[in-house]
């Protein structure tokens, strides 16, 4: 039993990080007041270039590479929506489909449909005191990005709740003109979060092909984005919400796997699509229960005019 | 923007009211001096120095605050958040949310505000969030105070404490620049007042050496109002004493709700006679709005009851009331008017869409459509006189002459009109007026609902005044006085007749 | 610019853009005579190679590419029409999706389950297809208007949904085909022949009833939003709310309408891929079509026939794509071109502004005429 729960626990760990990052990104961007659904689009350019990058560079430098290749993305959206002011959900779809069908294009073009060349995974930490004690085992043998993915959601709540940029970034998303009339400037606020989401998503983009797999796969991160969405309205807009979220989702995604290669009885009785659903039923479920916009940001999705009050 | 040629001198340590018609560029001239606006010409000089503001940035640094007619407050954040916000306490780089609560309750202490600086804004009453706004500006050092209206939300106790605290701000020595309408609020406080008109200041007076007539007529200038606005109403033609047209809206006791969750009507009773004008006074926020949503089935009703044209009051909704016969122009056209994208002959189709000549069975009648709008265009001298360009590309006095046009064209049994003749220049104004008369003329009753209260004495046979969701006062026309009902509307009651 | 002017333009510029700036791409990493090769052959891929026909050639090089390029078209008008419907009333689709899988799988259960002449089987299918997909999106819009919850979160979370529980489940389970001999089918029955979209031109090419019946809808879109009463109240409701709550109009069934109506449009496309090309719910739906209905609408400026006009032309682009594999270019690149041309329509305010920019300074250098024009206040 106790084996069971230490190999969940294990693949719970490994495969969240790249959904912490994403839900990460999607919520600072949020906070801000600037929608984020070009999240999935975000995370598979990012994952791209890194499994582009690594083939000629150390692994950690690819890393960089993909997160820097998310933020490209995001600048395109922050273009659009923040200086030109378009539709946040449309700028952030088009992304998506560009990011979709270019990645599939590069991918076909340049090593054919089986996804790019083989690449040094990110080397696996063990930590010596902790690999023999029950549970708190799991923690240790993975890569450098489940540390961080422990880590960052409360850097990014401390960023939040306890800093003065947390502080004017809350209060751009909720009430620019707020903002404004105090003299600071809201589209540097904005560009600034959706930068750094774009970043966060990238690096969740790049773990997945330097981290979980060993190259850039076909249909990569496959709906993981919007699972970050989920988790970001899950988690309530706050980075420990999400993360707790996130972990929930991962989790969840391990015991169906644990599941079906060691208890198939049970998924016969209990569906997988069920399982699958389960994340974006739960998600459905809390937005249905709480209503009313739920604890978004309340100028999410409008963008800023000075001259209108 | 709506200004030209505003020059303003502000001395120091005084109160300086600016005041003007809506629309007259009392907030435009103060938004450029906070750095909002930039002006296509013109100087700024202080101390005697020319001054540039990009932004609101350079005004504060200048020691310039201003406190907005819309709050500009973040309502998730508590009062000390949102004073320091954008200067916050840190300690090793993070916020001192200690040190901001004990700064803000300190500088709102020597002010002497009574706020708890641990409260999320949200939570405090309208007059408090007031004072946040004051103390924010204070914080930023701010010499120079501007207010715009603040007095249009405050209840009239809050009024008077505002008052107090800006005369206390002058005998500190700083300066306080008061933007207002109100003419009687400003004399009472105010050391000079400036009057604008049409983007212009036409005048600066000491406020000892002028009368709220001698103020009026300065600033509607000397227009067709100019009777009506010197305190003695003149009888407008075809007024009378006492309607002996039926009923068509008794109201007893009516109970409704505001926007902000409290009650907003609490027992207003009220009787509207076909071939009426009743006007509904009182200072913003007392219940007026939600009085005219409830009868144009808008708002629920809480308690109470009535009849309107021949049907029960409760359960109203806006396509009941349309079906009976209410006619109605919105406060805000915009959003409850006008679909401002549609064209004008869309527009002027909305609410009578399903009914000859607008539709005929399920299909849209275009040609009935057509011949109708170019009938009421021309007739209402609406310009330009084109029933397909798209309603916003009309000026405001245009789009509210195709809503009253299209109100009237259904030859309504009660029309419920709400500040009809808003931002709206004179000729529109007086345009507007003339055809709410007709109305009444041609059998209406007309429930009219301003804040203006020349309008009011203007045109109303019978007026009712609102104060906190009652009615303090109700003056037939012979009964009419400007003082009485002030005083009603400072929640005093009287008149009842 | 006219207003008229002002709709269509940017989107036909940023179609163009988008084949220029895929035509470079090709040029960049290859040449440019490869991309020019690259770009006729996915014309002929779309409309039929009309040269080699008219040389003598024989038909198929005509048919077949149009059958394919009709087929595409299909589904795009529909998921196109689908988003564009939501988009009317003022709310944003994401789900096309979702709601084209329930659809399909309606279809392919009537197709497949019921015996019925095909006069009535077919409709019969349609209907079904249409009202599993309106039902889907009918809960976003129920969480939407009960409740307040965004339909763009809720509309991602149900195509999630969607396909975790037909293609991981339904398909794979309860509902799989049951396989004859050693052969393994995806997917579940075959339909029977009588629910089959007839085909328009014979066996040389798989053009069906399904691109009639999108133009049609199409068609039938447009007219009830520009010419009936609740067309027009529901352009109200989507304008302006408020104001259309307020001229008695039912603004929550006109919104709710609206949204099943979207909902019924995205399971005719599913119905269109199972009874006309597929025969049966396959594996999975096998491409982003909702996706592409957002990218479809909003080029086609969410104006009904503009969303018919531009799924033909990316159905061409498209059924195209296959062609360009001759020259080692891959297949998704007319996806790449959609994707391009939807970024270039968000950046519409851009359009706009540079358009007026132009026009402006084309009034200074001729200031003479610019006093002509009559100035609407």
């Amino acid at each position: 039993m106790l084996e069971v729960l230490h190999s969940l626990l294990f693949s719970t760990l490994d495969a969240a990080p790249a959904l912490v990052f994403a839900a990460l990104g999607a919520m600072l961007s949020e906070r801000a007041g600037v929608v984020s659904v070009g999240v999935e689009g975000m995370m598979r350019t990012g994952a791209f270039c890194a499994a582009v990058a690594a083939l000629v560079m150390p692994t950690p430098l690819a890393v960089l590479v993909g997160m820097a290749a998310g933020a490209g993305i995001a600048a395109v959206h922050g273009f659009l929506s923040i200086r030109w002011r378009s539709d946040q959900v449309v700028s952030g779809m088009a992304l998506n489909l560009v990011a979709m069908a270019g990645g599939t294009f590069l991918l076909e073009s340049l090593y054919g449909p089986n996804g790019t060349p083989g690449i040094t995974q990110l080397s696996r930490w063990n930590l010596p005191g902790l690999s023999h004690v029950p549970l708190l085992g799991a923690l240790s043998g993975h890569s450098a990005p489940t540390y961080l993915a422990l880590t960052l959601p409360f850097v990014f709540h401390l960023l939040l709740s306890r800093t003065p940029l947390g502080l004017r970034l809350r209060a751009v998303g909720d009430k620019p003109h707020a903002v404004a009339t105090l003299g600071l400037s809201v589209p540097a606020l904005r560009w600034g979060a959706v930068l750094g989401g774009g970043l966060m998503a990238g690096l969740g983009g790049a773990v997945l092909s330097t981290a979980v797999l060993d190259r850039f796969e076909q249909h990569t991160p496959a709906g993981l984005g919007f699972m970050a969405l989920a988790a970001m309205v899950f988690g309530r807009w706050t980075p420990l919400g999400a993360f707790a979220a996130a972990l929930f989702f991962a989790f969840g995604n391990a015991l169906r796997i644990g599941l079906a290669s060691s208890a198939p009885w049970l998924l016969e009785l209990v569906p997988q699509g069920f399982l699958l659903a389960l994340p974006y039923l739960l998600t459905l479920l809390v937005l249905a229960l709480q209503g009313q916009r739920g604890h978004a940001p309340a100028a999410l999705g409008t963008p800023y005019e000075q001259e209108s009050r | 923007m709506s200004l030209e040629d505003a020059s303003l001198d502000i001395a120091p340590g005084e109160l300086l009211a600016v005041v003007g018609e809506n629309g007259a560029g009392k907030s435009s001239l103060m938004n450029v001096l906070y750095g909002l606006y930039h002006p296509d010409a013109g100087t700024f000089l202080m101390d005697g120095k020319p001054v540039r503001f990009k932004s609101p940035r350079d005004a504060i640094a200048r020691g310039i605050g201003m406190v907005h007619q819309h709050f500009m407050l973040v309502p998730t954040l508590t009062v000390a958040e949102n004073v320091v916000l954008g200067r916050e306490p840190t300690k090793r780089g993070l916020l001192d949310l200690d040190r901001a609560c004990d700064e803000v309750a300190a500088t709102a202490k020597r002010f002497g505000f009574q706020l708890d600086p641990r409260a999320r804004v949200d939570t405090l009453t309208v007059g408090s969030q007031q004072k946040v706004e004051i103390v924010k500006a204070l914080h930023r050092g701010a010499q120079v105070l501007i207010l715009d209206e603040p007095t249009a939300v405050l209840t009239p106790q809050e009024s008077d404490e505002l008052s107090q605290v800006m005369r206390g701000l002058v005998a500190q020595g700083r300066t306080v620049v008061l933007i207002s309408h109100k003419l009687k609020e400003v004399l009472g406080v105010a050391d000079r007042v400036a009057v604008m008109r049409r983007g212009r200041t036409v005048a600066v007076v000491r406020a000892s050496e002028t009368t709220v007539s001698a103020l009026a007529s300065l600033m509607v200038g000397e227009g067709s109002r100019g009777a009506a606005m010197t305190g003695v109403p003149a009888v407008a033609a075809g007024t009378q004493d006492a309607a002996t047209g039926p009923v068509v809206l008794e109201a007893k006791d009516l109970r409704a709700t505001g926007d902000n969750g409290r009650p907003a009507l609490q027992g207003v009773s009220l009787t509207v006679r076909a071939g009426e004008i009743v006007g509904i006074a009182g200072v913003d926020g007392n219940g007026q709005r939600e009085l005219a949503e409830v009868l144009t089935g808008l708002r629920k009703l809480d308690g109470g009851e009535g009849t309107l044209l021949g049907g029960p009051l409760a359960g109203l909704t806006p396509a009941l009331a349309k079906a009976r016969g209410v006619g109605h122009v919105p406060e805000d056209r915009l959003a409850r008017a006008v679909v401002k994208a549609m064209t004008v002959e869309e527009n002027v189709a909305l609410g009578r869409h399903r009914q000859p000549p607008f539709a005929r069975g399920p299909w849209v009648d275009f040609k009935g459509r057509r011949e109708r709008t170019n009938q009421l265009l021309s007739g209402y001298d609406v310009r330009p006189n084109d029933p397909v360009v798209a309603l916003q590309a009309l000026s405001g006095g245009n789009q509210q002459k195709v809503v009253v046009a299209r109100e009237l064209d259904a030859d309504p049994k009660l029309l419920v009109v709400v500040q009809p003749t808003r931002g709206l220049d004179i000729g529109a104004v007086a345009q507007v007026h003339e055809r709410l008369r007709d109305a009444k003329a041609r059998g209406a009753g007309v429930v009219m609902v301003s804040l203006d209260l020349e309008e009011v004495l203007a045109l109303s046979d019978r007026v009712y005044v609102l104060y906190e969701g009652r009615v303090t006062g109700h003056f037939p026309r012979k009964d009419l006085d400007e003082r009485a009902l002030g005083r009603c509307m400072l929640g005093a009651e009287a008149g009842h007749g | 610019m006219g207003e008229r002017t002002r709709q269509v333009l940017p989107s036909v510029l940023s179609v163009l853009l988008a084949l220029a700036v895929c035509w470079l791409t090709i040029a960049l990493t290859r040449d440019a005579d490869t991309a020019t090769r690259a770009y006729l052959q996915m014309l002929w891929g779309g409309v039929g190679n009309w040269p080699a026909f008219l040389e003598g050639g024989n038909s198929t090089a005509v048919l077949r590419p149009l059958g394919e390029a009709a087929m595409k078209a299909a589904l795009l008008t529909l998921t196109g029409l689908s988003v564009a419907v939501a988009f009317k009333v003022g709310l944003f689709n994401i789900g096309a999706q979702g709601q084209m899988i329930w659809g399909a799988l309606a279809a392919a259960l009537v197709g497949a389950h019921v015996s019925l002449p095909g006069v009535l089987h077919v409709p019969l299918a349609l209907i079904a297809a249409a009202v599993a997909g309106a039902a889907w999106a009918s809960i976003a819009g129920v969480l939407k208007l009960k409740r307040g919850v965004h339909e763009v979160i809720s509309t991602i979370m149900l195509n999630w949904v969607a396909v975790s529980l037909v293609d991981n489940w339904l398909v794979i389970g309860p509902l799989r085909a049951v396989a004859e001999g050693a052969s393994s089918i995806t997917g579940t029955a075959e339909i029977l022949p009588s629910s089959q979209l007839p085909r328009l031109l014979g066996d040389s090419s798989r053009l069906n009833l399904g691109f009639p019946l999108a133009l049609a809808t199409a068609l039938g879109v447009w007219v009830w939003l520009s010419r009936t009463r609740s067309g027009y109240e529901t352009r109200a409701v989507g304008l302006t709310p408020e104001a259309a709550r307020a001229a008695g109009i039912p603004t929550l069934w006109r919104a709710g309408g609206a949204m099943a109506l979207a909902g019924a449009l995205a399971g005719l496309a599913g119905a269109v891929l199972v009874l006309g090309t597929e025969g049966r719910y396959p594996g999975s739906l096998g491409a982003p079509y909702g996706f592409d209905g957002i990218a479809i609408a909003l080029i086609g400026n969410n104006h009904p026939l503009g969303a018919a006009l531009a799924a033909t032309v990316f159905g061409i682009l498209r059924a195209g794509g296959t062609r360009m594999q001759l020259l080692g270019v891959h297949k998704s690149f007319p996806e790449l071109i959609q994707g391009f041309a939807l970024l270039f329509v968000a950046g519409r305010m851009v359009w706009l502004a540079l358009l007026e920019r132009r026009q402006k300074r084309a009034l200074a250098e001729k200031p003479a005429q610019a006093g002509v024009e009559v100035p609407r206040a």
